[in-house]
């Protein structure tokens, strides 16, 4: 039981982050990114392979570097292997497409990647993966799990902090105005693409480190890990949790990620083996729909700093004219 | 030389495949403006319904048409119960790809339910392969191939020369302007949805028949390849969009006789990618629908 409520808020606190880097890209800035587990997908590989030395898989296999720094060093270098990687993506897309176009586009790049890792197997061991990644310290399982779930929780705890300061702070401010409304933006004397790009490093750092204890803490990685319904899913999570808000965010990865696979534990089991995946995906999607149609804030909306007052209802020119025929 | 040819072949048979679905895309982005992300699960959709039909002893063509009326159908309900009512609330664009995300787990997965993750296969023989001129083609392909341009000039005779299509290509070139002229625009939009849904149904079983095996994650696989193709044409240009799978069939089929196979799907990512980057208004187009 004790095993099982750790296990259980380990994952939670992993998930957590990569939906509190999510929001600094989707919901602060607008940045959607369809791709975002193929970044937390990058620090799992780095940090595995920068950490576990050559010899750890029993079977041989083949991966690049095969080094065998200590695993803080292996962490923060998953995580800025991911940012840099963000920012070539950021730097070839982002700042040329339209929101739909951008979607097919990251999309498109996750399959690439994921093909390339799938097939080409001196880089991490192709379809196989890796396997047999060492514990950060030698224990019990147990304490093993007590000791990560202290390190993903203060982990967790400092980029929710940052995310807080980054949402008060006038750069912060910057990327939501720049969200909302890019003409007036401008309008305004900020043109520069640049606080996007540090917003989407900065996200794509921390989808690294969620790897990285990812990684650590389930010893194994392989392409059948990061399939592109992962990057959803997450984005599933922060809409219903709350877009744009951390606490939202958080909220999201319990309950949507979470709080559904172990309540579907206590399905009664009918079919076969894959059908609770699938159910719990169809109340996903069921769930995401439903959200974005009648409450699109999510279970905690964005919240508006007072000295904005409440935000003015945004009045789109399609809604406007929607407006009308409804009053006609 | 002889191996090109053969990679030319296969490429005009993956071309007859795609282009029915692009054009399926085509159609329905140039009427209501957004694109999509629940179509590849539309075509697995059409694809399981005919397979379906097939194990209950029903001939493989009307099985097909039978899944192109169950996908048409689906089309058109989804179109009512999820995109018509953020559409009518003016929703920005994202919102609506983020529901057709929503859409697709939820087929997908239903999928899954009803008919299980393991790869199914119909239960019909193409055929050996024939050398047709330099091609080497089996009489799946040429059947499929027939088929394929059939739907297609039928489509252009009725975009061009019926009342319908008029109003199709009116209300794709002016929502507002349609209607005041009108056009039932919301019933142009449903009927659009049906017509893709079982154009991409046909696709769907197509493809199956090509790659012989059938999951619930067939089409959302493809759903970029079509993605492809679409892009290259012009959003929202169903012409553009045949052209455009022809070229993607054949670069698809043609690298992958001379690269290593499994990159193949990855070619058409790329092209997808690049060309979005550099000519987003496609290649053939001069304005696209969506720019």
């Amino acid at each position: 039981m004790v095993y099982y409520l750790t296990d259980l808020l380990v994952l939670g606190c992993i998930n957590s982050i990569m939906v509190v880097g999510l929001n600094l890209q989707y919901g602060y800035t607008g940045l959607l990114n369809f791709a975002y587990y193929t970044y937390v997908a990058i620090g799992a590989y780095v940090a595995a392979v920068t950490t576990m030395g050559r010899t750890a898989m029993a079977g041989g296999g083949t991966y690049i570097l095969g080094w065998t720094l200590p695993w803080y060093v292996g962490l923060l270098i998953g995580g800025v292997v991911a940012a840099i990687l963000g920012a070539v993506v950021f730097g070839f897309t982002v700042r040329r497409l339209r929101s739909d176009y951008l979607a097919i586009v990251t999309v498109s790049a996750a399959f690439i990647f994921w093909n390339i890792i799938n097939t080409y197997e001196p880089l991490f061991n192709g379809a196989t993966g890796l396997y047999h990644v060492p514990n950060i310290i030698s224990t019990s399982t147990t304490r093993y799990g007590f000791i990560m779930l202290a390190l993903s929780a203060g982990i967790l705890a400092i980029f929710v902090w940052g995310s807080r300061r980054i949402f008060r702070s006038p750069f912060g401010r910057l990327l939501r105005s720049m969200r909302e409304d890019e003409a007036v933006t401008a309008a305004f004397g900020r043109t520069s693409w640049q606080p996007q790009l540090w917003i989407f490093m900065i996200g794509c750092f921390i989808a690294g480190i969620a790897g990285g204890l990812f990684v650590f803490y389930i010893t194994a990685w392989s392409p059948y890990a990061f399939l592109p319904l992962e990057s959803f899913i997450l984005l599933a999570a922060l809409i219903v949790g709350g877009a744009g808000n951390y606490w939202g965010a958080l909220l999201g990865a319990f309950v949507l990620i979470e709080g559904l696979a172990e309540l579907s534990r206590f399905l009664p089991s009918f079919g076969n083996g894959a059908d609770v995946g699938a159910i719990r995906a169809i109340v996903i999607g069921f769930v995401l729909i439903l959200m974005l149609r009648y409450r699109r804030g999510g279970l905690i909306p964005e919240r508006w700093l007072h000295w904005y007052g409440p935000p003015a209802k945004p009045v789109l020119p399609r809604a406007r004219f929607a407006a009308a025929r409804r009053a006609r | 030389m002889s191996q090109f040819l053969v990679a030319v072949g296969f490429g005009l048979a993956t071309a007859s495949v795609v282009a029915l679905a692009a054009v399926a895309v085509s159609l329905q982005v140039s009427v209501t403006n957004f694109i999509n992300f629940a179509y590849g699960d539309f075509m697995t959709f059409g694809a399981y319904i005919a397979w379906s039909a097939t194990r209950h002893g029903i001939n493989l063509v009307p099985a097909i048409i039978l899944g192109g009326i169950a996908t048409g159908l689906l089309g058109v309900l989804a179109n009512i119960l999820v995109f018509r009512p953020f559409m009518r609330q003016g929703v920005r664009p994202v919102t609506l790809l983020i529901a057709g995300v929503g859409l697709s787990f939820i087929v997908q997965n239903a999928l899954t339910v009803i008919w299980g993750a393991e790869p199914v296969r119909f239960n019909v023989t193409l055929g050996n392969s024939l050398h047709v001129g330099p091609f080497l083609l089996t009489p799946g392909d040429l059947v499929m191939f027939g088929t394929s341009v059939t739907l297609l000039v039928l489509l252009h005779v009725m975009l061009a020369y019926t009342k319908f299509g008029k109003a199709l290509r009116a209300t794709s070139n002016n929502s507002d302007l349609a209607k005041a002229c009108g056009i039932d625009s919301e019933r142009v939009v449903s009927i659009t949805w049906f017509l893709a849904g079982l154009l991409t149904a046909v696709a769907g079983v197509g493809l199956v028949l090509q790659e012989s095996t059938l999951d619930p994650t067939t089409g959302f696989t493809e759903l970029f390849v079509i993605f492809g193709a679409v892009i290259l044409g012009g959003i929202g240009r169903p012409y553009g969009a045949m052209l455009g799978a022809l070229a993607i069939g054949l670069l698809t089929e043609i690298s992958g006789a001379y690269l290593n196979a499994a990159y193949k799907t990855s070619i058409a990512f790329g092209v997808v990618i690049v060309l979005l980057l550099f000519r987003p208004q496609g290649l053939f187009a001069t304005k696209g629908k969506i720019s």
